[in-house]
Formats: C-alpha cells, sequence, structure tokens
C-alpha cells in the first residue's frame, strides 16, 4: 500500500512533463471505445424499443396467423373468451389504375383487409389526416383504400383516383403513411393497400386455396398470462396448424438482424482497439525511451523494479482511463445524434437514452486492452539497469520483460477474447472473426519482418537517395512494421468487404438473371390453367415454363416428435417455424436430382409419400423412412420419406423442399404457381396478357424482386465497409504515431544532407520513395489476404464461385500508397522547411 | 572498520567484437571515513569499478563488500534496498529527474525509505548546499553548478555511509567545479561519510587521503596523500 502511494505520487510529478507522446494512444483508445459503446448503446435503444413496442410492433398481446382458411366458429370463440380481437387478411393481388373508365397501369401490391377492431394498438397514420373507419367506408358503388405513396407514384394516380383490384373498384381516400404492425409483416414485393374486410369481399380474390394469411390479434387483459393462453391453445385445438407470435418477440427476423449487426459492428470495434492497440504499445515504448535516463536514476537511488513498473503503469493507465471517459462519452452520444439526424430512417421506434451496461463493457474493453499493449513495454522498463547511466548497457539489458507480467498482459488480452465470444449471438462466427483478425496481424508481423529481412541483404544501390531510403526502411525503429501490421489489418478487411461484396453482387445482378425466369405467376386457380397455359404458350420466346401446384402446410412433427421440441441444428431451424410452399408430383419434376432412396411408381395412389430437401434432413436428423406430419388447411397429414433430393435455392427457381405423392395432398383446395422465361422483347407483352386476362392472378417481376434484394444488399455492404473504415482510420492514426516518433531522426537526416548539399527535392524524394515502399507493401500484402479471406468465405460459407474485382486492387493498394505517401510527407514538410543553421545550433 | 573491500574482482563484458576485460583483478580495502580517490585515464575501468562498488554492476567473478553486505549475493531489488539504505551517488551529468522540482528531486531517496519527514529533511539539505531559496525550481531552471549541488544534496539526505562521486566536477567550468567539490568536502567531513571519488583530475585527487591509479583495470598504484594536503 505503502508503495502504491509512493507510486501514485511518482507517478504524478512525471506527469508534469506532459502527453504529447501520447496522442496516438489517446486518440485510438477513444476510436475504439466510443465504437463499442457506440454500438451497443445504439442496439440497446432499438432491442429496448423493440421489446417496449412489441405489442404495437405485433398489433396485439399475441397473434395468430393461418395460412388458406380463417378461424372457425370454435376457434374464434377461443380467441375472444382471451380479450379484444381484431382480424386481418392478407394476400398479393394486381391493383389496375383506372384512367378514363379504362384499366391503365397495373402493379403488385400487398393487400390487407382489415375489422373494425384493428389495430388494437397504436394508429394508422392517413394522409390526409383522418379516422381509418371513414377512409375504408364503402357505399354501395365503391369502398375506400389507403394505399402507400409508391403506388399512387407507379400508377400515376391522385389520392381521389380509382382503382380496380380483382372484380370491383375502388377509391384512393389516403395515403398509408405508417402502419403500426408493418414490421412484423415481414419482407413486401408490393406497395401496401389497406381495405376493409367488406371491401375485401367484393374483390372475388378469396377463393379456398389461394395463398391468403388470416391474422388474429388477441388485446389481453394486463393480468393475462401469454404462456397460459399457448398452452390452452395448444390443447383445445392441437391439429389447428395455429402459427402463434407474442409481443415479446414481435418481429424475431428484427431482433436477430439488430444482435447480428451489433455483434459484427462490435467485433470491428474490437480490431479497432486491436490495431489502436499497436499504436499504443508504439506509444509507451517511445515514451519509456524518452525516460530511461529518469527510470535508471530512480532504480540508482534505490527505487525497486516493481515500484518502477508501477509508477509508469499508473500514468499509462491514467491516461488510458481519460481516453476511456472520453470514448464514453461519444459512445453514449451516439443514440443521441442518431435521433437527431436519422431518426426517420430507423424502422423500429428506438428508446434512446444512456445504457449502462454496454458502456460498461465498452470500460472493460478499453481497460483490457490497454493493460494487454501497454504492459509487455513496461515490464521491459521495469528491466532498464541503473548503470547505463554511466554507459550505454542496452545490450545488457532484457530484450523482453519478466514472464509474470508478459503473463498478466496475455490474460488481459485472452479476456478480451473470452468476453467478445461469451457476448457473440454467435459464437462460430465471432470465433472465425477474431480467429482471422489475429490470424491477419501474425501473418503481417511475419510478412514485415521476412520484407525487413530481406531489404537488409539488398545490395546498397549506388544512389545516395536509394541507399537513404532503404537505410530507413530498415534502420532499428524504423516505421516499416508497424505501418504494415496496423495500416495492413485495416486495408486487409476493407479488401475482404470489397471483394465479398463484388462476388455476391456479380452472383445476384449476372448469374441469377440467366438461370431464374421472368416472372412468378401466383395463385392461378384449377379452372384458369387450360386458359393460362394457352396465354403463355402464344409467346414464341417462353422457355422453361413450369406450372405447379401449390399447398402452405407446416411441418408438425418429425417422426412422431412435435416440432417445437425436435432437437435440429439450428441452422435449420427455420424449416419448422412457418408454413412452407408443398407440392405433389407423380414422376420427378425435370431436373431432379435424388441424392439417397427411390421416387415412387408414376401411378402410385396409396399412403402419402414424401421426397425430401437431402441437406435440410441432415439438419433436422432425418433418414430414409422416418415420418413426417404435415398441417395443411387445419388437417393433419402424415407420410414417410423415401427420398433425399438435392435443392439448389441459389437459381431463383421453383424450389420446393417437400413433394408428396398424390393421392390426398392433391383433393385438397389449392391453386398454381407458373415460372416462365421469355426474351426481353416479350417481357412487357406477357405481362400486360397474364394481367389483363387474369386479374385474379398475382404476377411478379422476378427483375424488381432481385432489385429489391439487391438494393438491400447493397446498403448492407455500405453499412459493412463504412464500419471496416473504422479500423482504417485506427490503422492511419498509428500510422500518423509511427512517422511522428521517426520526425527527429528525419530531422537530423535531412539537416545533414542539406549540410551536404542536398536540394529539398533530393530529399522528399527520399521520402516518398520510402513511405511509397511501405504503402505499396502493405496494399499488396492486404489484397493478398483479403482475397484469401473472401474466397474462403465466398467458397466455404455462400458456396458460391470467388470472382476476383479489379476495383479491389485499386482501393487497397492504392489506398495504401495514397495514405502512407500523404501521411509521410506532410510529416517531412516540417523537416524539409528547418533550417539547418537552426539544429546545428541547437542539437 | 573496512567501509568497501573488493576482492580479486573481474569484469567482462559482451561486445559485438567479442569479450573485453575492463576488471582485470582488483582488490581494495577502504576502511570507514576515509576518502578516496580512483584516477585514471579514459577507458581505465574507473567508472566500472564505481559501478561495482556501488551495486549497479554485478562483477563477472571476485567478491565485493560493502558496509558489511556482500554484494555478489543479492538480486536486483535487494540491490536497490541496500542502496537507498547505505549509498548515495553523485554523476558527471547530475542525473536529476527533469519533472520534479529541486526539493522533490532530494526528497525521492527519502520517500523511497519511506521517511515520514522526507520533505522537511529534504529542505534543511538544500539548505545545507545554499539552495534555501530555489526549492521550487526544476532542473532546467537551475545553472550546471546548481543542479551538480541538488544532486549533492539529494545523495548525501539519507546520511549514507558510502559516497560515491563520478567526475563530480567534469561537467562545470574551473571555478564553479572548485565551489562544488569544496562543498562535497565539507559534507563528506560533516556526515564523516567514506568518499569514493572517480576523477581524472589531479587536483581534485589529491584533496583526498589516498589516491588509487588505475591502468588498463589494474590497479598500479595505491598511495596515501601528504596530510598537509
Amino acid at each position: 500500500m505503502t508503495n502504491l502511494f509512493l507510486a501514485l505520487r511518482l507517478a504524478r510529478r512525471e506527469m508534469r512533463s506532459g502527453f504529447s507522446g501520447f496522442r496516438v494512444f489517446f486518440a485510438c483508445l477513444v476510436l475504439g471505445v466510443a465504437a463499442v459503446a457506440g454500438v451497443g448503446s445504439l442496439s440497446s435503444a432499438l432491442l429496448t424499443g423493440l421489446a417496449e413496442e412489441g405489442r404495437v410492433l405485433l398489433g396485439g398481446d399475441v397473434s395468430v396467423h393461418l395460412v388458406h382458411r380463417p378461424a372457425d366458429a370454435n376457434e374464434l370463440a377461443f380467441l375472444e373468451a382471451h380479450g379484444r380481437v381484431s382480424e386481418t387478411i392478407s394476400m398479393r393481388a394486381m391493383a389496375y389504375a383506372i384512367k378514363n373508365g379504362r384499366e391503365d397501369e397495373r402493379q403488385l401490391i400487398e393487400l390487407k383487409a382489415v375489422d373494425g377492431a384493428y389495430p388494437l394498438y397504436g394508429s394508422v397514420g392517413l394522409w390526409p389526416g383522418m379516422p381509418l373507419a371513414r377512409a375504408l367506408a364503402c357505399n354501395a358503388s365503391m369502398c375506400g383504400t389507403a394505399v402507400e405513396q409508391t403506388l399512387l407514384d407507379r400508377l400515376h394516380l391522385p389520392v381521389g383516383g380509382e382503382l380496380r383490384i380483382g372484380s370491383a373498384n375502388y377509391r384512393v381516400t389516403a395515403v398509408l403513411a405508417s402502419e403500426p404492425d408493418r414490421i412484423a409483416s415481414g419482407f413486401s414485393l408490393g406497395p401496401h393497400v389497406l381495405m376493409s374486410k367488406q371491401g375485401l369481399s367484393r374483390t372475388g380474390l378469396v377463393t379456398v386455396g389461394s395463398l391468403i394469411e388470416y391474422a388474429y390479434r388477441v388485446a389481453m387483459p394486463p393480468a393475462a398470462s401469454i404462456q397460459r393462453f399457448k398452452d390452452d391453445a395448444a390443447a383445445a385445438f392441437p391439429d389447428s396448424g395455429w402459427e402463434i407470435r407474442d409481443r415479446n418477440n414481435a418481429a424475431p427476423g428484427i431482433k436477430r438482424f439488430v444482435e447480428q449487426v451489433t455483434m459484427f459492428l462490435t467485433l470491428v470495434g474490437l480490431t479497432a482497439l486491436a490495431v489502436g492497440g499497436v499504436g499504443a504499445g508504439q506509444a509507451v515504448s517511445a515514451f519509456l525511451d524518452r525516460k530511461r535516463e529518469e527510470i535508471a536514476t530512480l532504480k540508482s537511488l534505490g527505487a525497486e523494479g516493481g515500484l518502477i513498473f508501477l509508477v509508469y503503469f499508473l500514468q499509462v493507465m491514467m491516461i488510458a482511463a481519460a481516453a476511456v471517459i472520453a470514448g464514453l462519452i461519444v459512445g453514449a452520444a451516439l443514440p443521441f445524434l442518431v435521433e437527431e439526424f436519422f431518426a426517420a430512417d430507423i424502422p423500429v421506434a428506438a428508446r434512446y437514452g444512456v445504457y449502462p451496461e454496454p458502456l460498461l463493457l465498452a470500460v472493460l474493453f478499453g481497460l483490457l486492452s490497454a493493460a494487454a499493449f501497454a504492459i509487455p513495454p513496461l515490464a521491459r522498463a521495469r528491466e532498464i539497469m541503473p548503470a547505463s547511466l554511466f554507459r550505454d548497457v542496452v545490450s545488457r539489458a532484457r530484450a523482453h520483460g519478466r514472464l509474470p507480467y508478459l503473463a498478466v498482459a496475455a490474460v488481459a488480452g485472452l479476456c478480451i477474447v473470452a468476453l467478445a465470444l461469451v457476448l457473440s449471438p454467435s459464437l462460430l462466427f465471432a470465433g472465425w472473426f477474431l480467429a482471422g483478425a489475429a490470424g491477419t496481424l501474425v501473418a503481417l508481423r511475419l510478412t514485415a519482418f521476412v520484407l525487413q529481412w530481406l531489404l537488409r541483404r539488398v545490395p546498397r544501390p549506388r544512389s545516395p537517395g536509394l541507399r537513404l531510403a532503404l537505410a530507413n526502411l530498415t534502420r532499428p525503429g524504423a516505421a516499416t512494421a508497424s505501418v504494415i501490421v496496423a495500416l495492413g489489418l485495416g486495408l486487409t478487411l476493407l479488401a475482404t468487404v470489397t471483394l465479398l461484396d463484388h462476388t455476391i453482387s456479380a452472383q445476384v445482378k449476372d448469374n441469377l438473371p440467366t438461370l431464374a425466369p421472368t416472372f412468378f405467376f401466383v395463385d392461378i386457380q384449377p379452372s384458369q390453367t387450360a386458359a393460362f397455359d394457352q396465354t403463355i404458350a402464344r409467346f414464341k420466346s417462353a422457355r422453361d415454363y413450369k406450372r405447379t401446384p401449390m399447398i402452405r402446410g407446416r411441418i408438425t412433427a418429425l417422426h412422431g416428435v412435435p416440432a417445437a421440441d425436435a432437437k435440429v441444428d439450428p441452422g435449420v431451424r427455420w424449416t419448422l417455424s412457418g408454413d412452407r410452399g408443398i407440392t405433389y408430383a407423380s414422376v420427378p419434376p425435370p431436373g431432379t436430382q435424388i441424392t439417397e432412396g427411390r421416387w415412387w411408381p408414376a401411378n402410385y395412389r396409396g399412403p402419402t409419400l414424401i421426397s425430401f430437401d437431402g441437406d435440410l434432413a441432415k439438419g433436422l436428423g432425418l433418414k430414409l423412412g422416418d415420418t413426417l406430419t404435415l398441417n395443411v388447411l387445419g388437417r393433419e397429414i402424415e407420410g414417410k420419406i423415401v427420398n433425399f433430393r438435392h435443392v439448389d435455392f441459389s437459381n431463383g427457381n421453383q424450389n420446393f423442399i417437400l413433394i408428396l405423392s398424390p393421392g390426398i395432398i392433391d383433393k385438397a383446395p389449392h391453386s398454381f404457381l407458373a415460372t416462365v422465361r421469355v426474351a426481353a422483347h416479350d417481357e412487357e407483352p406477357m405481362y400486360r396478357a397474364v394481367t389483363d386476362k387474369f386479374p385474379g392472378i398475382s404476377t411478379v417481376r422476378v427483375k424488381d424482386a432481385i432489385a429489391q434484394v439487391n438494393g438491400l444488399l447493397q446498403q448492407l455492404s455500405d453499412g459493412v465497409r463504412a464500419a471496416s473504415l473504422l479500423t482504417i482510420l485506427a490503422g492511419l492514426l498509428v500510422l500518423a504515431g509511427a512517422i511522428a516518433a521517426g520526425q527527429r531522426a528525419r530531422l537530423y537526416d535531412s539537416t545533414v544532407m542539406k549540410v551536404l548539399g542536398a536540394t529539398r527535392a533530393q530529399i522528399a524524394f527520399v521520402y516518398a520513395l520510402e513511405y511509397g515502399f511501405i504503402g505499396l507493401a502493405t496494399g499488396l500484402i492486404a489484397l493478398a489476404a483479403g482475397t484469401a479471406g473472401a474466397q474462403a468465405v465466398t467458397e466455404r460459407v455462400f458456396a458460391v464461385a470467388f470472382d476476383f474485382d479489379p476495383g479491389a486492387v485499386l482501393t487497397t493498394v492504392l489506398g495504401g500508397v495514397v495514405a502512407t505517401l500523404g501521411f509521410g510527407l506532410i510529416a517531412a514538410w516540417s523537416a524539409l522547411a528547418a533550417r539547418p543553421a537552426e539544429l546545428l545550433r541547437h542539437p | 572498520m573496512t567501509a568497501i573491500n573488493l576482492e580479486d574482482v573481474r569484469l567482462t563484458l559482451a561486445s559485438a567484437a567479442g569479450p573485453v576485460n575492463i576488471l582485470a583483478g582488483i582488490s581494495l580495502t577502504i576502511a570507514e571515513g576515509e576518502t578516496v580517490a580512483l584516477l585514471g585515464p579514459s577507458g581505465s575501468g574507473k567508472s566500472s569499478l564505481l559501478m561495482v562498488a556501488a551495486g549497479l554492476e554485478a562483477p563477472t567473478s571476485g567478491c565485493v563488500s560493502v558496509a558489511g553486505t556482500d554484494l555478489t549475493r543479492l538480486g536486483e531489488d535487494a540491490l536497490a534496498r541496500f542502496r537507498r539504505a547505505h549509498v548515495g551517488i553523485v554523476f558527471q551529468s547530475f542525473h536529476l529527474i527533469p519533472t520534479m522540482t529541486a526539493l522533490e528531486n532530494v526528497a525521492v531517496p527519502l520517500e523511497l525509505q519511506g521517511a515520514k519527514d522526507a520533505f522537511a529533511r529534504a529542505t534543511a539539505e538544500l539548505d545545507a548546499v545554499g539552495l534555501g531559496a530555489r526549492l521550487e525550481h526544476y532542473p532546467s531552471q537551475l545553472s550546471g553548478g546548481e543542479q551538480q549541488r541538488v544532486a549533492l544534496a539529494r545523495a548525501m539526505a539519507p546520511r549514507p555511509q558510502v559516497l560515491f562521486a563520478d567526475e563530480p566536477t567534469g561537467n562545470l567550468d574551473g571555478q564553479t567545479g572548485a565551489g562544488v567539490a569544496d562543498l562535497l568536502f565539507a559534507l563528506q567531513a560533516r556526515a564523516g561519510t567514506t568518499l569514493f571519488l572517480v576523477t581524472h583530475e589531479e587536483v581534485l585527487a589529491r584533496r583526498c587521503q589516498r589516491i588509487v591509479r588505475l591502468k588498463d583495470g589494474a590497479i598500479v598504484a595505491d598511495t596515501r596523500v601528504a596530510a598537509a594536503a
């Protein structure tokens, strides 16, 4: 304790000399801590918002979904016994603008019919403002609708205009500005249209077997238990096929997305901390080098090594604490900045506020990383010999600190890794990311070492400029290694993201359209099939026309075990969590690849047999001969798996996980799904022909859907790229620090060269050579590491062929050269501008 | 009583060009309260001998005993504790800590000892070297002579049994150097401290009771100075 107080006193005196050497240390730590704290705070704001607004986002305390059929009287009675109920009916349909009494432009829409109780929670935003009931009211000739602005834009209709949906006309009474439960409705293929249930009945589109989703939201009394509701429902309607969601998990997809993005950004923040740590370690080393004489003096006066360590450790940690506090302030402010500037772009009602948990985590990460990187140089300083006051005995001091100190530093580092892994929603991803970052750091360090080793063995050039540049790259304390490591990691991340983005975009943009159909036609009724086939056949360029019966159903049990209790790989859990498309066939559809088992005979009509996706079967633990129980239209169908198929989801074609043998399933009411590929010149005529003749059939342009997915991917990759810039920023800070550390030596060199008659241009040339080489080497190494990383991810994770992008070469290599050269020459400027006489007079 | 006892002390240091023999079997005994000058040309091993005797450097072989303690048996931290209790050192280039005031510099060894009255004693010590008015000055605000006086006060503050001085006037002009030397001997006489002085100045050396001459790492002469000096 006495030692600690004495160390504090000595540290306080030492700190009078200021912290000019700690600017980079400080900035790196602020950056990393702010990133981790900011990402965590924002994520907490979003997740708290999701949790608090759960009932509004869901539309009720619980929500029961049914496909193809409405709830029957018994089911409704059960629901109404638990609270106020609101029914909504959703489907896809075509909307036609009516101009001059005729159908004009048309567009696929997401149609939702609501009852008088909707919405149970929250409110619908309409423009111009009016009650929802008035907007959707019907008179004898027409019902009102509220539609999203995008529909009006695409159909070139004003508010007050007329639409045809199915067999009836509707008046657009208002623009649908916001729906409280929009987020729970998932991915949209078209603009949303709201109408009353009475309005929907006039469309004539509601037929058994059409792809219609019925949702029942229940507003329960405050004391009612959700679990009780679920238990009662399971007991009362075990075979009903109900999909029940509750307010505690209103938007599971969004929640998962927020959690995953948080994890990724936290890892990027940690990478920035690691890069900054390289700079922090350097700053501490440089600081202690300047303090050598004072340390030796204190030792000669009788200070023990432990006290010396404590004196300087306290100083470094005090600066670290100040940086962590500054980082926390920035990080905690981030949610408020987002609220101020981007609140409108956030689809969730976030609860902006100060969240202690992520801030505490950021403090831990910041202090642990400061300790991990500062302890090794501090431990070396502990070994400085007092005899060095008499002569330079550097060689006799230990090159490394004592083992216990290094062990503490290693433990601090491992704590960061363990903390990151424990808190991550995906251990596997976090593990790979950290292993990749650590592997890259080691690879960069090794490469830097080999490069310097090689450069030392290069024969000395005759040109003095080249000779000096070469010497600068390899002399002790040269910036080469630290710049390659620090800037290299950020550039590697950038290269990986750029190449991944390129490969996946190319896959979506270039590869998909050549394989994918031009149109998807949904809800073709059995009575329309012949006429529909003829309509398509009229187009000469139509290829790969496929019309398949489709019905939606859920897997409720695997070999007798209820789906909810089945132990399955989390990666394939989605198969069991909602309705899946099911088809039937007598013979294997063209292109079917059976991997195991045999197809049933073409004339088979016996008990249901099932053909299942082989890869998913592995995750679900299914083997040939196992039974599956399916719930279709509220009825249970049990079937035996007789073969596995390989299903390729990447080509955008019709894909069914489940194909059943005919005999039972084909008796259930169902519609058909069709796909076709046509030449570009036939695209618009076919769209017109089908939509003119079959207003009840939903026509999806694959091109539009791809554009929408592409837009989402683009936003995601832009976000990831922006995040990688954080690491680059940390790298640039380290670069600036390394260059500043060499500034004195550079000033001396440039003075001596000037004395010997070198012009400023000649000296600048030497620096440009030196920094240009470091930048080029860093860029090339980062490109190689990034290519390896991106290739591994595309081939192993996405299972698509890697596609190299020359653009990545430009960003990484050029980025490396420009950054290093820029910073280097700015720093060199003052060395070039200094007059030799000044330095010679005051060395 | 013996203050310093060296027996067959050898020191060999590694260098890029191979091992260099710095001290070649030095044996020397200095009595308590004695003032001894170590005289010799550059490279003769004077400073190395001082480092070994002050416990700043471990000899390659031989025995080093100071104030009754065998230094060769002590580890690094034990040596530090030994120095703070028994030894004071004055350097040619002062080695004051630039971030500390004169007072704080003098107080450090006392603080290291855990002395409660470190600052009071440091103030008295600075008074004794004539710097009572410069307590709060930083080294950069003091002249070379003043800095060396602070260093003297710092070395003497813990009342060491042995005072090692390595060329204490080497970085000072003649007049300032003479003043510092006067002070050094006055403080030594007042406290009765053993003084081990390394110098290459014959005049300074002659102010000691005994002169040991070193050449190529070996003692070539050990003479008593006439009492009249």
